[in-house]
């Protein structure tokens, strides 16, 4: 007899419906499986043999053919394993008369029968409820994940006895409740310990900050080594709007698909990745030459990213963002197949200003030459300079500073001017398709943007007097939007554009 | 080209003698001319065995070689000022050494007009490198500023006289390098708009002694020398004794006590430099009268912070608006005003001085 199980396999973002079809025949005891499984879908077998056998169900000892359809697509994982065993049993007639059809198993087998939690689980939930199916059966250890889906009967399962007999109305599993999705940002500050208000001093890196979380603008902090540009940085997501649902969705997909979701199921904290300027462009844009995984800028999505003593990554990697930087998602080619994976983040970059570090500090000599400096910085290439639309210098700050008890603005009050600034915009965009200055392009630019003759003649001069680079100018009008925003002013001001002016401190380099 | 110059030219360029031995054929010859005729008679009597062979060829392939010589600066838009040309800068000949040749690419008329010297190390703080290019700016309106090529105090004032085109760079090198090879788009832009200047051959690159060479011609050339920074042990110092030795008047700038930029500069002051903080103090001197200084409008603001910044030297933004009862972020945006209209310079790390 023929019996039919549908399992998903994942895909990029994405859960594609795969039917696991098991026959059984009389024959010489044989175990076969086709339609493309990889080796860990292979193993299966004996993790399902095991299972069986130990959760005192029958293990057939005839010919055995498993065949996963669609046969072209390339099966990897091991959340398989469920719906193998279920389609073995009814095949062996272990399930009689049980319509198991609209049921979607998810799983990964433990050998004594315990179900272990698979990676990637609420896309597929998400994929298949558009598929149109509305029961599944999943791991226990994944439930709080998928708790959030909604509409849908989900049953949490521990073993797979219980799911037999689940299944043959022996026991009843209660199907999971749909939880309410709470934006916490107030929970991740106490996971970090980041809050501005235990950032000493740095009046002027603060305000950058502040416009840059605003108009979704990145940023470059330029500072002497152990000035607290990393702390600044972690402070980044509490000051950032809270998650909508969609996008913690969208996030927490990423990081199921990585099998990197944390305990409470869904991300409600915007992301903060910090990865080490060792990492590979592969690593950081994503890639595999197996399963393609989501890089750092994925995980980063809807979050930081953040590059501690940028001009130490490899060159290569630090270009390969520029693409990302602009479209807001990645594509990555293999031999596999094409994967799109969402990348909008904002970067946060620190370096120092020279080799030594002590550039432009006021007790310190910088021993570097001049040239040695212009290389130091040249590691850093334009075009991505180009993309980093507020660079500001972070203050040497000194010992009574740092140990002052005094408390600077705390990252709430200041998320609740961010928050002001980003209405503004969400009603400027409505019909733009666009949510941020940062996203302005040409078109929006003159549309929103329209400079006084003043604010025009005062670019003009800056231009001149600064040795501004052309590719400045776009960059500076939409700084000095997000500042007119954060004010609360229709119209651009001179005093913002002198503002957005001073945060263009690279640009004078060479 | 008269006969004099081309044996001049022919003897500095194409023979591989060195200043005394050109001196003592000169002074045996009695006169260039001479001395090209029959340099084998001269040679022979002056020069030393061995070297002496080297020398031994016929009239015809002087000529040969020195037509073959100006053909090449002609190609390349370059030309060669010997110091029996007329237009040889008269001041250089009050040198001990002055060079038997100049080689030159650019507007050769700034050779006869009025020089004065800018020079700084390449390690001059930001405060220093603006003013001393407002400085050259100035300057350039009534002499032709003569300076070098590296990064720091010479870019300052390349920067400030290129506008008026009164500018002459003295090369350490062959006219074809570029040392730092990244200034090279500052080289080209001085060729366009003033004068490039090297005594050394074509291909002849940087080697230790020649920084020591070119300063002594920046030197000569001018008629007093202003040092926009020094350290303690800075090239610049040559230059300035090079021009103590011809009896040029030496300007400087002052620094603050213990910074190191400056030490050499306020070790000039003290034996007797004059103090410089803005052109007028050099313009005076020459019996020139500065320029009236632009009036900037300002507004109360942007006033309210100049006059805190005046009071004090270096000062910190935050330390700025704290003073001057403003919000950081508004003293940034009028700080970043003030900068744009020239008046203030950013030191690094958010500090600020005023010019």
């Amino acid at each position: 007899m023929v019996s039919k199980v549908i399992c998903y396999a994942i895909r990029g973002l994405d859960g594609v419906p795969v039917e696991v079809e098991t026959d059984v025949n009389k024959g010489i005891p044989q175990y076969e499986m086709v339609g493309l499984p990889d080796t860990a879908v292979k193993e299966s077998k004996e993790r399902v043999r095991s299972a069986l056998k130990n959760s005192g169900l029958l293990f057939p000892v005839n010919k055995i053919t498993i065949n996963f359809a669609p046969a072209d697509i390339k099966k990897e994982g091991a959340s398989f394993d469920l719906a193998v065993a279920i389609s073995l049993l009814k095949a062996s007639e272990q399930l009689v008369e049980r319509d198991l059809s609209g049921i979607v198993f998810l799983g990964e087998l433990a050998l004594g029968g315990q179900l272990r939690p698979v990676s990637g689980l609420l896309p597929i939930l998400i994929s298949a409820k558009g598929h149109g199916y509305r029961k599944f059966i999943i791991p226990a250890a994944n439930a709080k994940e998928a708790a959030f889906l909604g509409d849908a009967e989900i049953y949490p399962a521990n073993t797979l006895k219980e799911v037999v007999q689940h299944l043959l109305g022996e026991v009843t599993i209660a199907p999971l409740q749909t939880e309410e999705f709470i934006a916490s940002c107030t929970a991740g500050a106490k996971k970090t310990a980041a809050d501005l208000k235990y950032v000493k001093g740095q009046p002027i890196a603060r305000r950058a900050l502040e416009i840059a979380v605003a108009g979704g603008h990145n940023v470059l902090m330029v500072g002497p080594p152990g000035t607290g540009k990393t702390m600044l940085a972690r402070c980044l997501p509490t000051i950032m709007p809270d998650l909508s649902f969609e996008e913690a969705l969208e996030i927490t997909k990423i990081h199921s698909v990585a099998g990197m979701l944390g305990e409470d199921g869904i991300v409600s904290v915007r992301p903060f990745r910090t990865p080490h300027h060792t990492a590979t462009t592969v690593s950081m844009c994503g890639g595999g030459n197996k399963a393609v995984h989501p890089g750092e800028i994925s995980l980063a999505h809807g979050g930081v990213l953040f590059l501690d003593e940028l001009p130490e990554y490899n060159r290569s990697t630090l270009e390969a963002l520029r693409q990302p930087l602009e479209d807001g998602k990645i594509s990555v080619s293999r031999a596999g197949g094409t994967y799109t994976y969402p990348a909008r983040f904002m970067l946060c970059a620190s370096m120092n200003p020279c080799p030594c570090g002590n550039y432009g500090s006021a007790e310190r000599d910088c021993t570097c030459t001049a040239s040695e400096i212009r290389r130091y910085r040249k590691k850093v290439s334009g075009p991505l300079l180009d993309r980093i639309d507020l660079q500001v210098e972070v203050d040497n700050i000194s010992y009574d500073e740092l140990t002052s008890s005094a408390e600077g603005e705390s990252s709430e009050s200041v998320k609740e001017r961010v928050n002001a600034a980003r209405n503004v915009q969400r009603s400027r965009f409505e019909d733009c398709g666009i949510n941020t200055n940062a996203e302005m392009s040409e078109r929006e630019l003159s549309t929103f943007c329209p400079l006084s003759s003043e604010c025009d003649v005062i670019l003009r001069v800056a231009f001149e007097s600064m040795n501004l680079s052309a590719r400045a100018r776009s960059r500076i009008v939409k700084v000095a939007r997000t500042i007119a925003d954060l004010d609360g002013c229709d119209e651009i001001l001179p005093k913002h554009v002198y503002e957005a002016v001073s945060y263009r401190i690279y640009d004078k380099m060479d | 080209m008269t006969e004099k110059e081309r044996a001049i030219l022919w003897l500095a360029a194409c023979t591989r003698t060195n200043g005394e031995e050109r001196k003592q054929l000169l002074e045996a010859a009695g006169s260039p001319e001479l001395l090209f005729d029959e340099f084998e008679k001269f040679s022979k009597k002056v020069l030393k065995q061995g070297k002496n062979g080297l020398y031994i060829s016929d009239k015809a392939s002087r000529e040969r070689e020195v037509n073959a010589l100006l053909d090449r600066l002609d190609r390349k838009g370059r030309f060669a000022v010997t110091c029996e040309s007329r237009d040889y800068p008269a001041l250089l000949t009050q040198l001990s050494d002055p060079p038997p040749v100049l080689y030159g690419e650019g507007n050769r008329e700034l050779l006869n007009r009025r020089k004065f010297c800018i020079v700084g190390s390449r390690l001059t703080p930001p405060w220093a490198e603006k003013t001393g290019k407002m400085i050259a700016e100035e300057i350039s309106r009534h002499f032709v500023v003569v300076t070098g090529l590296a990064e720091g105090g010479d870019s300052a004032a390349v920067h400030g006289a290129i506008g008026s085109g009164n500018l002459i760079c003295v090369l350490p090198n062959g006219l074809d390098e570029c040392y730092p090879a990244s200034q090279l788009s500052l080289k080209r832009a001085v060729r366009e708009k003033g004068l490039l200047l090297s005594e050394f051959p074509f291909g002849e690159k940087v080697h230790k002694g020649s920084f020591h060479l070119r300063n002594r011609i920046l030197a000569g050339l001018s008629e007093g020398v202003l040092v926009i920074s020094a350290g303690v042990h800075s090239g610049t110092l040559i230059t300035v004794s090079h021009a103590l030795d011809c009896g040029r008047e030496i300007f400087a700038f002052p620094y603050s006590i213990g910074v190191k930029q400056g030490e050499g500069c306020n070790a000039m002051l003290k034996s007797g430099a004059n103090f410089v903080t803005e052109a007028e103090d050099i313009l005076s001197m020459y019996g020139f009268c500065a320029d009236k200084k632009r009036e900037v409008s300002l507004s109360d603001e942007e006033r309210r912070i100049l006059d805190v910044l005046s009071k004090s030297g270096e000062l910190h933004a935050a330390v700025i608006a704290e003073r001057a009862g403003v919000p950081v972020y508004e003293a940034a945006s009028t700080l970043s005003a003030l900068e744009v209209k020239g008046l203030i310079a950013k030191a690094g790390g958010n500090r600020y001085s005023a010019l």
